[in-house]
């Protein structure tokens, strides 16, 4: 029971590392990212080759976050010539395109068979509990870390100047500031966060598949946002912690009742119940459950 | 083996120009890229094989596909998007990933999670010109000819077809003159929708039916829209007649995987080098 309590919570944690780097590119940003499981596979995978060529897992975990950054870099240059809508469509494309390199380089990735036997992280404290704790323990201070941040990014200079892109791009311009400098800077520093997402995952899980990248998780990540309250630090945690109570109970109730209803029912299930949750949401509740009340 | 690739290319660019029209008359006149075509096109497949197994028929088939595929996508118009008009673009983008995944979700439980196919009779290859084809691939590319046609028809001998391009170039020159938008507005999800239906009966002929076939398809019809420029139903049909034989006479160089993949290269391409498309207009805002 315990070993299960952490095991969800380390993928909760995983999420909400995740939704802190959407909050920053949409929520505060207003960067309507499609692609975030891209980066998050460029991270996982990064670390793991990495750290299955020897190299220690300090460095892969960093390698993995500057590679999604790296990674993003061109999608941004790209984006700052498009509106919202276009920007959508080419990172949902972007994802898309990363899994289907994943899936066809078989030299680098194993294609579909995927990689077994990614070193896990802390494995120098025990393969049970004393090693997932210390990874819950690490990535925990992560978001801490990466929270802090974001609420002090908010009331800095920086912060106000990537509101006022969501808000009034125009406004921004008119400031003499130049906003694509910012945008960029935005959705590396958010890739980056999916790229450590990534690698947490990689070296949890020890086994990385393309179809564990694909885009449903993006959207996992933006009902997340959506349900814990756009442009909130606070809401990226309650949404990635309602989103794993969905996730694992959904799941417990198959378990329940296997006969009922079978693995791929539930799979359907669950997807209709994330499209209905993002169009209600966005219908009913755009700022999200702890959301802004007092803007839009 | 060229000219092989090349009436499948033509084919399966039929397919695409279809689904590409879909998207950019919902991307000129309600201006968003509506993620839910590639499921619209999904449902109309499922439709269409429902009705080919109970009648035999291909053209029974055709029919139940366009107004499955015209009332889903009606039914997304009249509950969601119109409510989100005023709303930004971000708003209607999230919805319609929601609508795609309720309409997958759906599908799959009732349909089934399986691959199907349309158990069509296998025929001997025509020769034309040298070429082998397959008479089915004849039989699509009719009813892709006609279904095409029959959305010029609309668009261009119609007083609505004139209304909706007036609200494409410009909505509130439009609302001015008088043109009401509602009506408008349920005519382009009706039209989109049935030619995502078609395109989807169309695929799912050519390959088979799953629920994923049709987000599947999406990007490639994004790409076809762009390519051809957003707003304009020829520029669409030729971009996708364009990449389909693309990926059709690439396959063999680049592998099958990567067939989306060339979708969003060329997507990235023009968006980079040429914004406004093949034959799109240049915007005046933004």
């Amino acid at each position: 029971m315990e070993a299960y309590l952490v095991a969800i919570a380390i993928i909760a944690a995983i999420y909400v590392l995740l939704t802190l780097g959407l909050t920053l590119q949409y929520g505060l940003t207003g960067l309507v990212n499609f692609g975030h499981v891209g980066f998050f596979a460029i991270g996982a995978y990064a670390s793991a080759l990495l750290s299955l060529q020897g190299v220690p897992l300090v460095a892969c975990f960093a390698a993995a976050a500057a590679i999604a950054a790296l990674a993003a870099y061109p999608i941004g240059l790209v984006a700052l010539r498009l509106r919202d809508d276009y920007f959508a469509v080419v990172t949902l494309g972007f994802s898309e395109t990363v899994r289907l390199v994943i899936t066809s380089e078989r030299w680098l990735t194993n294609g579909v068979q995927g990689i077994p036997g990614i070193p896990r992280s802390f494995a120098g404290m025990g393969v049970g509990m004393p090693g997932a704790l210390a990874t819950l323990g690490a990535i925990a201070l992560v978001c801490m870390a990466v929270a802090l941040m974001l609420r002090r990014v908010v009331r800095s200079p920086f912060g106000r100047a990537i509101e006022a892109i969501r808000d009034n791009e125009d406004a921004l311009r008119a400031l003499g500031k130049d906003p694509a400098r910012f945008k960029i800077q935005v959705l590396a520093l958010g890739s980056a966060l999916a790229g450590l997402a990534g690698a947490f995952y990689a070296h949890y899980i020890t086994y990385l598949s393309p179809d564990q990248f694909i885009p449903l998780v993006t959207f996992y990540v933006w009902m997340a946002m959506i349900m814990g309250g756009v442009g909130r630090v606070s809401g990226a945690v309650v949404g990635a912690l309602l989103l794993m109570l969905f996730l694992e109970g959904t799941r417990f109730l198959r378990d329940l009742a296997p006969d009922l209803i079978s693995a791929v029912d539930m799979a359907s299930v669950r997807l209709g119940a994330v499209g209905l949750a993002l169009v209600v949401f966005t219908l009913f509740r755009p700022q999200g459950l702890m959301g802004d009340y007092t803007r839009r | 083996m060229f000219g092989a690739l090349l009436v499948a290319g033509i084919v399966h660019g039929l397919i695409i120009g279809l689904a590409a029209l879909a998207v950019t008359l919902v991307f000129g006149i309600a201006r968003f890229p509506n993620a839910a075509a590639g499921d619209t096109m999904t449902a109309g497949a499922y439709a269409g094989l429902a009705a080919h197994k109970a009648s035999g028929s291909l053209l029974v088939a055709g029919g139940a596909a366009m107004v499955a595929s015209a009332i889903v996508s009606l039914l997304g118009y009249l509950l969601v998007f119109r409510l989100l008009a005023r709303r930004p673009v971000a708003s209607l983008l999230v919805a319609a990933i929601g609508i795609a995944f309720l309409l997958r979700a759906a599908l799959g439980l009732a349909f089934g999670h399986q691959q199907q196919v349309f158990q069509v009779p296998l025929a001997w290859p025509v020769e034309v010109m040298g070429l082998r084809i397959p008479p089915m691939d004849l039989t699509l590319a009719g009813v892709a000819a006609c279904a095409l046609a029959a959305a010029f028809g609309v668009l261009y001998l119609t007083s609505i077809g004139r209304q909706m391009r007036a609200v494409a170039d410009d909505p509130d020159l439009a609302r001015v003159s008088g043109i009401r938008p509602l009506r408008v507005m349920v005519a382009l999800w009706l039209l989109a929708g049935a030619a995502a239906g078609i395109a989807g009966l169309m695929l799912g002929v050519k390959t088979i039916v799953s629920p994923e076939m049709g987000w599947e398809g999406l990007l490639t019809a994004f790409a076809a829209a762009i390519l051809g420029g957003i707003g304009s139903p020829a520029g669409a049909v030729l971009a996708g007649l364009l990449l389909g034989i693309a990926q059709e006479v690439s396959t063999p160089y680049v592998g099958f995987t990567y067939k989306i993949a060339l979708a969003f290269v060329v997507m990235l391409a023009v968006l980079l080098v040429r914004p406004r498309g093949l034959l799109g207009r240049v915007e005046g805002l933004r």
